[in-house]
């Protein structure tokens, strides 16, 4: 028994412990965003190229197999209820815009840029050159974590254009190709409203915003060794990975009462 | 320069893309051969099981919840327009069961167990663990690899069974929060609406997934390079990789099981 309420308490102030350490640095992080920064200058852009450029290739695999396999599913089942999966594309662009396009390509850099971030930083930490960071008076997280933060946040906003466009072409020739939809009524924007692309943008930002700041953190508290840098990218891609889920969540049920009109 | 520039990162893009699928089929092909007889190290077998499995049933069942709930928020919209609250229920579980439920409980999966095996065996790469195994006669592949695959792929197997459940519960719940449809409708739009056969589909494409991260995360975890900036950059590759095989195997099972 005792030891029961021991080990509730020790999650429960790792919980407590990890939520303190996240907002410091996501406080510390949007402060020194907004001052005027004195990093190097160049730095923002290599951390674009690195986020956005190296992951063009992942991302548009990944998006594209989702595009088909999406619209294969939903072509299959409309087709055996009505008949006809002509009305599929402009929905299916609706879904895209507001749904899957940011929160998929949000997993995937979760996965691809939050487990690079914490990698490098970790490797950092680990063979102290944060330490001596520290030591010549620069903030780590102003150095370190505010241009991958600023790089991050626009890269996915991009990101998730492309791979819309990607998704949505692999769509129309799945439609064709399987079900012989001409691609002149599959490609149809009229769906997707406003409210749609304001609902995509906010989840894009705000899971832009999420993963350096979650990566950062788990990077600037890895551990000793081989082992901490390691422990620490798995603590990075699951905490990433998991703020999307979350996020997603609440941003949808935001977004279904503010534009859907919904309850 | 540019176009030499641009020649050669795609050819050694390409070269390296051969390589590691390459490494990856040795691989596969020592793992079953190593299956053959079945001459498994239960107890380290076990042992894996608890830690990939038991405790990955937390961010499971929590990844799950939210999923559901947002499969019933998307869907809500429809209900909402055309007044199909019956349908509401054959939605969320068609999409959780056959598609959104694998996907992501597997994208957790390869971030949770994929990448700790990964920097578990690499940290063991690189303090030469492995050639100490290696020196005593005590085949790695054997001892370390086989029951780490064989545990991810039964784990990821149990676990999406456990999160397409939860993600139903979590499906209901926001149902009735959000769009009023009481659990009854719900509970009867799924039985009238899906078959089995939607539930099954979902568990073999576990399998592949269980099989696909379990592969990556062990490869690019014994052909680890360069100490601890080496582990970091292995655990980055395994998990792209586990997604890239993730998307690639989810689409080519969903076109032979329709």
């Amino acid at each position: 028994m005792t030891e029961l309420v021991e080990r509730v308490g020790a999650q429960a102030l790792g919980m407590v412990e990890a939520a303190r350490g996240l907002t410091n640095v996501l406080v510390r992080t949007l402060a020194r965003t907004f001052r005027r920064r004195r990093g190097e200058p160049g730095e923002v852009l290599r951390q674009m190229f690195e986020v956005g450029n190296r992951s063009l290739v992942f991302i548009a695999v990944t998006l594209g197999f989702l595009g088909m396999v999406l619209v294969f599913q939903s072509s299959l089942q409309v087709s055996r209820i009505t008949g006809d999966p002509s009305p599929i594309g402009p929905q299916f662009f609706k879904i895209l815009v507001h749904e899957f396009g940011p929160t998929l390509t949000a997993q995937m850099l979760a996965t691809r840029v939050g487990a690079g971030i914490a990698a490098e930083i970790g490797s950092m930490v680990v063979t102290e050159q944060v330490d001596a960071l520290r030591m010549c008076g620069v903030d780590p997280i102003e150095y370190l974590v505010v241009p991958r933060f600023i790089a991050c946040m626009v890269m996915t906003v991009a990101l998730t254009i492309f791979a819309v466009v990607v998704a949505f072409f692999a769509g129309a020739l799945t439609a064709k190709l399987s079900f012989g939809v001409n691609p002149a009524t599959f490609i149809n924007f009229a769906e997707a409203k406003v409210g749609d692309v304001l609902t995509g943008l906010t989840k894009c930002i705000a899971y832009g915003a999420a993963i350096p700041v979650v990566s950062g953190y788990c990077g600037l508290t890895a551990g000793r060794g081989s082992e901490g840098v390691g422990s620490a990218t798995t603590r990075a891609v699951i905490g990433s990975s998991f703020t999307v889920i979350v996020l997603d969540f609440i941003l949808s049920s935001v977004g279904y009462f503010v534009f859907q009109g919904g309850a | 320069m540019p176009v030499k520039t641009i020649a050669g990162t795609l050819g050694s893009t390409i070269v390296g893309l051969c390589r590691e699928t390459g490494g990856m089929t040795v691989l596969l092909w020592r793992v079953l051969r190593a299956l053959v007889p079945p001459t498994l190290d239960w107890r380290e077998l076990l042992r894996n099981l608890h830690k990939m499995g038991n405790k990955s049933v937390p961010i499971v069942v929590l990844t799950a919840v939210f999923t559901g709930g947002i499969m019933v928020i998307q869907s809500g919209v429809f209900v909402r327009r055309f007044g199909a609250t019956g349908l509401v229920g054959w939605g969320a579980g068609y999409a959780v069961f056959r598609e959104v439920g694998p996907i992501l409980i597997g994208l957790m999966f390869s971030g949770r167990v994929g990448a700790n095996n990964t920097a578990e065996l690499g940290t063991m790469t690189v303090t030469e663990q492995l050639d100490g195994l290696r020196a005593l006669a005590i085949d790695p592949v054997r001892f370390l690899i086989v029951p780490r695959v064989v545990a991810m792929i039964t784990m990821l197997f149990c676990l999406t069974v456990i999160g397409d459940l939860v993600a139903v519960i979590g499906a209901v719940v926001v149902a009735q929060a959000l769009l009023g449809v009481s659990p009854w409708t719900f509970y009867w739009s799924m039985i009238e609406h899906l078959h089995p056969v939607d539930f099954t589909n979902g568990l073999i494409k576990a399998l592949a997934f269980g099989f696909a991260i379990a592969l990556s995360s062990c490869h690019f975890g014994i052909t680890v390079r360069g100490g601890a900036v080496g582990v970091g950059r292995a655990v980055n590759n395994a998990v792209v990789a586990a997604a890239v095989s993730i998307f690639l195997l989810d689409f080519f099972l969903t076109y032979i099981l329709r």
